[in-house]
C-alpha cells in the first residue's frame, strides 16, 4: 500500500508514466481503442501527459451497452477471472470484467478506503451492501479482509439479524447505503435499542447513492460515531475509487491508479479545480476492461489543494447528482440532493421523502412527499401549515420552482435497502 | 387538568378508522374526539379512557402522536367561563363539546386559566 504516500510531484510523474503504458497496451490489445485511435488520427505515441487525453475522445455508457457483453475488453479472455454486472434499466445490463490483478488491486483499493477512515485491522466489519452481481458488497468485502479486520458478509436485507449480528459479534464498521443506514437505525429503535449507547459503531462508510452533510449529522447522532462518504462505480471496479478521510472534506481519488477530469457535460471542455463538472475517468491500472476518459455522469469540483490528513491525492467534492438523475422541471434542473438538503435540516419531518413530477396540459408539476417526524410535537394545525408552507418556501428558493409539499404520515413512504427510489416521474414524453 | 392526545393522519379514507381500530384492539374508549384539518391532511384530538398505555399503543403502532394539557368544564358554565377567559385576556385556540355535559378547551396559558376560572366559581372538571 506504499505507493499512496506519494508526494504531489511523484503522483503526477507515476500518473504520465502509467499514462503511457496504459495507452500502449489499448492500442495494441483493444479492438475497440485501436478503431478510435485510428479513426480519429491520433497517434499513441503521442499522449505523454495527463494533459494530451484530451485529443482522446470520451468513453460513454453507450459505448459500453453497444459493445455489450465483451467488446471493451483489452486483456486475453483467458486472464479473466471475474466478472460483474450492473443493472441496466434499459436494454443490456452493463459488464466488466477483471484480472487476477485487478481482483487485487481492487482489493488493495478499498484497503485503503477503510484505512484512512480510521479502519484497523482489530475492527469487525460488517458488509451489508449486496453481495453477487453488485459490486458494493465484494468490494468492501476484500477490501476489509485485505486490511485483516474480521468481515461479516451480512449483504442486504433481513434486517433483524443485522442488528442481531452487530450486538452479538461486534461490529464496529457498517458498510452500506446511508439510506440504509438511517433505516437501520430507525429498526434499532423499534426494538427499543440506543444504536449510539447499545452497539459500537464507530465508522460508517457510506456510498453507492448521492447524500448532503445533513444525512451525515443525522447517521452520526442516530447510529455511527463517525459517517464516511465512500465513492465508485463498477465501470471503475466498483467501491473504492475515492473516499473520505478523517478530516471528512472532501474524497481522496486515487490518482495512481486514476486520472480524473471534470469536463463540461455539454461540450467536453476540461474545467479547472473548482469548477463545478461532470468527472471523467481513464483507469491507469486496469488490465481486463481498461477505461480511456469514461464519463461517470457523476457531477463534482476537484480540489487538488493539499488535506490536512497528509495524503496527497486529490480529492473531489460529495458527488452533487448525476447528470442522468437530475431532472428537467419546466425547464429548470432540479437534482433530488437539493430537495434532500433542505428537508433534512427541517425539524417536524423525517428523512424519507419522494418527489414526484407529472404534467398538467403544457406544465410540469413537481410534488415532494415528505413523513411527519414520529416526534411530533404540535397540537396546533396551523404549525402543520407553516411547516408546509416553509418547506414550500425553501423549495422554491433553492429550486426556482414552486413545489407542492405534501405531507403524509409516518412509514408510509417506500423505504429501500439498495439505492433509494425517491423519484416518481410521471410524464409520458 | 387533562390529557388530550394529538394525533397528525392523512385526510383519506380509512385513515381514522384506522387510528380508532389500534385503540379498540387495546380496550381503549374514545370519551371526545375533534378533528382539525387542512389539506390532505388532520390533526385528530382524542380523549381517551387511559391515556398512557394509548400513547404507547398509538406510537407502537408508528403513529405521529403527542399530548397536550386541555381543561374540562361543564357545558352549563360555558357562556361564563369563556365570558370569564376573554376579560383575563387568555385566548382559547380551541374547542369542542364531550358527551352533551361537558366542553372540552384548549387555551394559550392553562395556569392562568385555571385561576380565572376558579376566581369566577368555574370548576375545571376531571374526566
Amino acid at each position: 500500500m506504499c505507493t499512496y504516500k506519494l508526494s504531489r510531484s511523484e503522483l503526477v510523474e507515476l500518473q504520465n508514466k502509467r499514462l503511457r503504458l496504459l495507452v500502449k497496451y489499448v492500442f495494441e490489445r483493444s479492438p475497440f481503442y485501436r478503431r478510435r485511435f485510428i479513426e480519429n488520427g491520433i497517434d499513441p505515441e503521442s499522449i505523454r501527459t495527463k494533459e494530451d487525453l484530451r485529443r482522446i475522445p470520451f468513453t460513454t455508457k453507450a459505448d459500453l451497452r453497444d459493445n455489450y457483453p465483451l467488446g471493451l475488453v483489452s486483456s486475453d479472455l483467458s486472464q479473466i477471472v471475474r466478472f460483474h454486472a450492473s443493472s441496466g434499466t434499459t436494454g443490456n445490463p452493463t459488464v466488466v470484467a477483471y484480472t487476477k490483478q485487478d481482483v487485487e488491486s481492487w482489493a488493495e483499493l478499498n484497503a485503503r478506503c477503510l484505512e484512512i477512515a480510521g479502519v484497523t485491522p482489530k475492527d469487525v466489519v460488517q458488509v451489508s451492501y449486496g453481495y453477487g452481481l453488485f459490486t458494493g458488497g465484494l468490494g468492501l468485502h476484500y477490501g476489509a479482509e485485505r486490511l485483516g479486520a474480521k468481515v461479516i458478509p451480512a449483504s442486504t436485507g433481513n434486517t433483524k439479524r443485522q442488528l442481531k449480528l452487530m450486538k452479538d459479534l461486534g461490529t464496529t464498521v457498517i458498510c452500506c447505503t446511508p439510506s440504509y443506514g438511517l433505516f437501520l437505525a430507525e429498526s434499532a429503535r423499534d426494538e427499543g435499542l440506543d444504536p449510539k449507547r447499545d452497539l459500537k459503531l464507530r465508522v460508517g462508510v457510506f456510498g453507492a447513492e448521492p447524500w448532503s452533510e445533513n444525512t451525515r449529522r443525522r447517521l452520526e447522532e442516530q447510529f455511527v460515531e463517525s459517517a464516511h462518504d465512500i465513492y465508485g462505480m463498477s465501470e471503475l471496479n466498483g467501491p473504492g475509487v475515492a473516499m473520505e478521510c478523517v478530516m471528512k472534506d472532501g474524497l481522496h481519488v486515487w490518482e495512481d491508479h486514476y486520472i480524473v477530469e471534470i469536463i463540461d457535460p455539454n461540450t467536453g471542455e476540461v474545467l479547472e479545480p473548482g469548477e463545478k463538472g461532470e468527472m471523467a475517468v481513464t483507469t491507469i491500472m486496469k488490465e481486463g476492461m481498461p477505461l480511456l476518459r469514461y464519463r461517470t455522469r457523476d457531477i463534482t469540483i476537484l480540489d487538488d489543494e493539499p488535506c490536512e490528513c497528509g495524503l496527497n491525492h486529490a480529492r473531489i467534492k460529495r458527488i452533487l447528482g448525476r447528470t442522468d438523475d437530475m431532472l428537467k422541471i419546466r425547464g429548470i434542473c432540479v437534482f433530488p440532493s437539493q430537495v434532500e438538503e433542505i428537508l433534512m435540516k427541517t425539524e417536524g419531518v423525517s428523512p424519507h421523502y419522494q418527489l414526484i413530477v407529472d404534467r398538467e396540459g403544457v406544465m410540469d408539476r413537481l410534488m415532494v412527499r415528505v413523513e411527519v417526524s414520529e416526534d411530533f410535537k404540535t397540537d396546533r394545525l396551523t404549525d402543520l401549515v407553516n411547516l408546509q408552507q416553509k418547506l414550500e418556501e425553501e423549495l422554491k428558493d433553492t429550486l426556482s420552482i414552486h413545489a407542492v409539499v405534501e405531507l403524509v404520515e409516518p412509514k408510509k413512504l417506500p423505504r429501500s435497502e439498495g439505492k433509494a427510489q425517491r423519484i416518481i416521474d410521471m410524464r409520458k414524453i | 387538568m387533562i390529557k388530550q392526545l394529538s394525533v397528525f393522519l392523512e385526510n383519506r379514507p380509512g385513515r381514522l378508522a384506522n387510528l380508532l381500530d389500534v385503540l379498540e384492539r387495546h380496550n381503549i374508549k374514545v370519551l371526545a374526539m375533534g378533528i382539525a384539518e387542512a389539506g390532505n391532511y388532520g390533526i385528530v384530538r382524542l380523549i381517551v379512557d387511559r391515556k398512557g398505555e394509548a400513547l404507547e399503543v398509538l406510537r407502537g403502532a408508528n403513529m405521529a402522536v403527542n399530548e397536550t394539557n386541555v381543561i374540562a368544564i361543564s357545558l352549563n358554565d360555558l357562556s361564563s367561563a369563556v365570558r370569564t377567559l376573554g376579560k383575563a385576556n387568555i385566548n382559547i385556540d380551541y374547542a369542542y363539546t364531550m358527551d352533551c355535559q361537558r366542553v372540552i378547551l384548549k387555551v394559550n396559558n392553562e395556569a392562568e386559566a385555571i385561576k380565572a376560572l376558579s376566581g369566577a366559581g368555574i370548576r375545571a372538571l376531571d374526566v
